[in-house]
C-alpha cells in the first residue's frame, strides 16, 4: 500500500512539474528576434532602440529581443538562420541581400498588410527596389546619396579651392598627397577609397567615378551595358585614382573613414554615416560637408525590413506593427534628428534638423539627386546574381590595375562574363 | 514479481560477468560515438547528399532535390577549382616544407642545454598559444600597405623604395599568406619534434661519438630515422591544417588578389556563402576531403616505411 502511494505520489508531482513547465513559454512575454548590425551604431543604433521602446510600450508583454550581428558576417548569419528554419521575426536586410531570400519565397509579401492599412507607399524612397516578382516583399529603411567631406585646412594650406569636378578632386587630391617627414612614406592623402571590404564595397568606390562618367553596369531593362566609351572612361579614371597613389590601398572603410576623420585625408566620398566618424576625430572641427564633385552622386538604397513567410499568423502582425512604427512620421523625422539619416518617407517632417546636423541640407540635396537620376548600387537585371557580378568585376579591375592592361580591353571582357554570369 | 524473475533479470544485466565485460565497454563509448555521429558522420552524410543535388540555398527539414552530378562536372571543367587546387598544393607545400625547417631547427636548438632554455622554449610555444585570429590581424597591420612594418623595414633597409603592395599583388600576397601561416604552425612541429627529441637515448650519441661520427653523420644517421616516427604524424598534420585553414587568408587577402590565395576552403566558402551555390559548395568540400584523406593514407604509408 505504502509503496502504492508513494508511486502515485511521485507520479502527481512530475505531472505538475510538467504541466507546469509546458505553461511557462505561454505564461512568459512574447519574444520577437531581431537580428541587426547596426544595434551600437551612433544615431542609428540609438532610433533602434527608441522605436523597439516606443513599440514594447504599445505592445505590453511583447519583448524584441534586438542583437547584433557583425555586417562583415551578417549575410552568412542571415543566410544560415534561414537555411536551418530560424530567421529573426524582424529581418533586417542590406538591399543588395534581400533578394535572394525573398527568390526563395521565404519572405512575406508585404501589399496585403499595407492596403489593409491603407499606406501609401507613392514618394518613398527606394520603394520599388523592395518588389520582387511584382510583390512588395520589404521596406526601404534607408536611401541615401553620397556627400563630400573635406579637410578645409589641408585643402587651404595646399592652396587649393574645393573641387566641383573630376578634373578638378583628381587635381586636388594630387596636391594633398604628401610625405609630410620625409621618410618615403605617404602619411597624408589626397583621397581614399575602401579596397579591402570585399567586391561589393569595391564596386560602390569604384561606382564614383563610373557614373560620373556616365556609365553603368546595365540599363533599365537589365541588358549589360559595360563595353561603352562612357565605362572605358570611368575604368580609366579608377585606374589614374588607384595608381597614382592619392589613395591609401587594401584598407577597410572604418580604417579610412579614421584617416580622414584624424587629418590624414583630404577628401572623402561616403555616405551620411561617415559623420558618426568624423564627430569622434580629432580633425572634427576642420571637416566640412560638401556635395561631391562627381555627378550625379552615388547612392541609393541601404537597407530594408521583411518578414519571414512562415512564421505564426500573431507574430506576422506584431512583426508588421513595429515594421508600421517605424514608418510613421514622428520616427521618420527621429530618423534624421536622431539618426542623422536621410528618412525615405516624403511626410517625414525635417524642419530645423540643420540645427542639430548642419550639413543635413546637403544630405537631403544628395538623396533628391541620387533618387530623380535613379541612381542604385545593385544592377537591375543582375540582383540575384549580384556577388558573383561584383567578384568579376572586382577581380577584372585588379587585373587591370596589377597588369596594367588597357581599360577597353577590360570593358570588353567584363561584358563578356557579366553576361555568362547573367546566362 | 517473482525472486526468480528478478534474479534472471539481475544476471542478464550483470556486466561483471567475464562474457557480458565486452558489453560494459561498448555502453561506455556509446555516448562518444553518439556524439560523434551526430557533430561529424550525420552532417558529412548531409554535405554528401547536398553535394549530388542542384541547389542554391537548402532549408533543414526541406524536400530534396533530385540526384544531379551537375555540381562534380561543373567543378571538374572549372578554371576557378583547378587554380584553388594548385593555391592549395602550393601553400600545403611551402607552409609544410616552412613549418618543419623552422619547427625541427628551434626543436634542435631547445634541446641543448644552454642558459635561458626555458625562456626559450616558452617563447618558441608562444605562437601556437595566440589566438589564430588575434595573430592574423597583428600580421594584417604589419603586411599593411600603407602603414606596415614590413613595407617600412623594407624602404629603411634599402630592399625597397617604396612601400610594399603586399595584398594587391599576387606574388606578395601569397607570400604574405604563406609567411603567416608558417609563423602560425612551427611551434606545433617544433613541441612534437621536441618531445621526439628528448626520447631519445643519448647512449646512442655518446656510442656514435667514441665511433667518431660527425655532428652531421649524427643527425642523418641517429636523430632522423628516431624522429621520423613523430615527424610522420606531425608532417600529416600540419599538411592537414594548411588544408582546412580558413582564417588565416579569409582576414588577410580574403582569398585574393585575383584568386592568388583562393584555395579550396575559401572556394568553399565562397560557393555557399558569397554565391549562395551550396550545392557547389558542398561538392568542393567533398573534394577536399577526398585529397585529405589520399594525402593522409600515402604520408602515413610513408612514415610506417621509414620507422627504424
Amino acid at each position: 500500500m505504502n509503496k502504492r502511494v508513494k508511486r502515485l505520489a511521485l507520479g502527481a508531482a512530475t505531472a505538475t512539474v510538467m504541466m507546469m513547465a509546458s505553461l511557462g513559454p505561454a505564461m512568459a512575454d512574447t519574444v520577437l528576434k531581431f537580428i541587426s548590425w547596426q544595434t551600437d551604431d551612433a544615431g542609428t543604433g540609438e532610433w533602434w532602440h527608441s522605436a523597439i521602446a516606443e513599440f514594447e510600450k504599445q505592445h505590453p508583454g511583447v519583448k524584441i529581443e534586438f542583437t547584433k550581428a557583425e555586417r562583415s558576417s551578417y549575410a552568412d548569419t542571415m543566410t544560415t538562420l534561414f537555411a536551418a528554419n530560424q530567421p529573426p521575426q524582424i529581418v533586417h536586410l542590406a538591399s543588395f541581400e534581400f533578394q535572394m531570400f525573398a527568390d526563395s519565397g521565404w519572405l512575406e509579401p508585404l501589399d496585403p498588410w499595407l492596403k489593409k492599412d491603407g499606406i501609401d507607399m507613392t514618394g518613398w524612397a527606394g520603394q520599388k527596389t523592395c518588389e520582387w516578382n511584382g510583390e512588395t516583399v520589404c521596406i526601404m529603411t534607408n536611401y541615401f546619396g553620397f556627400v563630400m567631406a573635406y579637410n578645409k585646412k589641408i585643402l587651404d594650406a595646399a592652396g587649393v579651392a574645393v573641387p566641383k569636378t573630376y578634373d578638378e578632386f583628381l587635381a586636388a587630391a594630387k596636391a594633398t598627397t604628401k610625405d609630410l617627414n620625409g621618410d618615403g612614406i605617404v602619411d597624408q592623402f589626397g583621397t581614399g577609397h575602401e579596397t579591402k571590404g570585399g567586391p561589393g564595397q569595391y564596386l560602390t568606390e569604384m561606382l564614383n567615378y563610373i557614373i560620373d562618367a556616365g556609365a553603368y553596369w546595365t540599363d533599365k531593362d537589365g541588358n549589360i551595358t559595360i563595353d561603352t566609351p562612357q565605362m572605358v572612361e570611368g575604368l580609366t579614371r579608377w585606374k589614374t585614382v588607384m595608381k597614382s597613389g592619392i589613395s591609401p590601398v587594401d584598407m577597410s572603410a572604418s580604417d579610412v573613414r579614421k584617416l580622414f576623420a584624424d587629418g590624414k585625408m583630404a577628401m572623402r566620398m561616403d555616405g551620411p554615416w561617415l559623420y558618426g566618424t568624423t564627430e569622434k576625430g580629432t580633425a572634427k572641427s576642420d571637416i566640412v560637408y560638401a556635395v561631391p564633385p562627381l555627378t550625379p552622386p552615388l547612392g541609393g538604397s541601404s537597407n530594408v525590413l521583411a518578414m519571414p513567410s512562415d512564421i505564426p499568423d500573431d507574430q506576422k502582425q506584431l512583426v508588421w506593427d513595429f515594421i508600421k512604427l517605424t514608418m510613421t512620421p514622428e520616427f521618420q523625422r527621429t530618423y534624421a534628428t536622431l539618426g542623422g539619416n536621410t528618412p525615405p518617407s516624403p511626410k517625414a517632417d525635417v524642419s530645423g534638423v540643420e540645427k542639430t546636423i548642419p550639413h543635413f541640407p546637403v544630405l537631403l540635396q544628395t538623396m533628391k539627386a541620387a533618387s530623380e537620376k535613379g541612381i542604385d548600387r545593385v544592377p537591375i537585371g543582375l540582383e540575384l546574381y549580384y556577388n558573383e557580378f561584383s567578384k568579376m568585376i572586382m577581380e577584372e579591375t585588379q587585373r587591370m590595375i596589377i597588369q596594367d592592361l588597357d581599360p577597353a580591353e577590360v570593358a570588353k571582357t567584363m561584358q563578356s562574363k557579366a553576361e555568362s554570369i547573367k546566362g | 514479481m517473482t525472486d526468480t524473475v528478478r534474479a534472471g533479470r539481475r544476471k542478464f544485466f550483470d556486466l561483471a560477468r567475464p562474457s557480458r565485460q565486452h558489453l560494459l565497454g561498448y555502453i561506455l563509448i556509446a555516448p562518444a560515438v553518439l556524439m560523434v555521429a551526430a557533430i561529424i558522420v550525420w552532417p558529412l552524410i548531409l554535405a554528401i547528399d547536398l553535394s549530388f543535388q542542384q541547389v542554391k540555398i537548402p532549408r533543414l527539414g526541406g524536400a530534396s532535390r533530385p540526384f544531379s552530378l551537375s555540381n562534380y562536372t561543373w567543378l571538374f571543367s572549372s578554371e576557378e577549382f583547378w587554380l584553388a587546387c594548385w593555391v592549395t598544393l602550393k601553400l600545403v607545400v611551402v607552409v609544410t616544407a616552412g613549418s618543419v625547417a623552422v619547427g625541427l631547427s628551434t626543436a634542435l636548438l631547445a634541446n641543448n642545454r644552454f642558459r635561458g632554455r626555458t625562456v626559450a622554449r616558452l617563447g618558441m610555444a608562444l605562437p601556437w598559444a595566440v589566438p589564430e585570429i588575434i595573430a592574423v590581424v597583428i600580421f594584417a597591420w604589419m603586411f599593411d600597405t600603407s602603414f606596415g612594418l614590413f613595407g617600412w623595414l623594407a624602404i629603411q633597409l634599402g630592399f625597397s623604395d617604396q612601400m610594399i603592395p603586399w595584398v594587391s599583388s599576387s606574388t606578395a600576397a601569397f607570400w604574405a599568406v604563406a609567411i603567416t601561416m608558417v609563423w602560425k604552425g612551427f611551434p606545433f612541429v617544433s613541441i612534437m619534434c621536441l618531445a621526439g627529441l628528448q626520447s631519445i637515448p643519448s647512449d646512442y650519441y655518446a656510442a656514435a661519438k667514441v665511433d667518431g661520427a660527425s655532428v652531421f653523420q649524427r643527425f642523418r644517421w641517429i636523430t632522423m630515422p628516431l624522429l621520423m616516427p613523430v615527424l610522420g604524424v606531425t608532417l600529416v598534420l600540419t599538411l592537414l591544417w594548411v588544408f582546412r585553414d580558413f582564417s588565416i587568408i579569409k582576414v588577410l587577402t580574403g582569398g585574393g588578389p585575383l584568386r592568388s590565395t583562393q584555395t579550396l576552403s575559401i572556394m568553399t566558402y565562397d560557393q555557399a556563402f558569397q554565391y549562395h551555390n551550396f550545392g557547389r559548395a558542398a561538392a568542393v568540400g567533398v573534394l577536399t576531403l577526398v585529397i585529405c584523406i589520399i594525402a593522409s593514407l600515402l604520408m602515413l604509408g610513408r612514415r610506417s616505411k621509414s620507422i627504424y
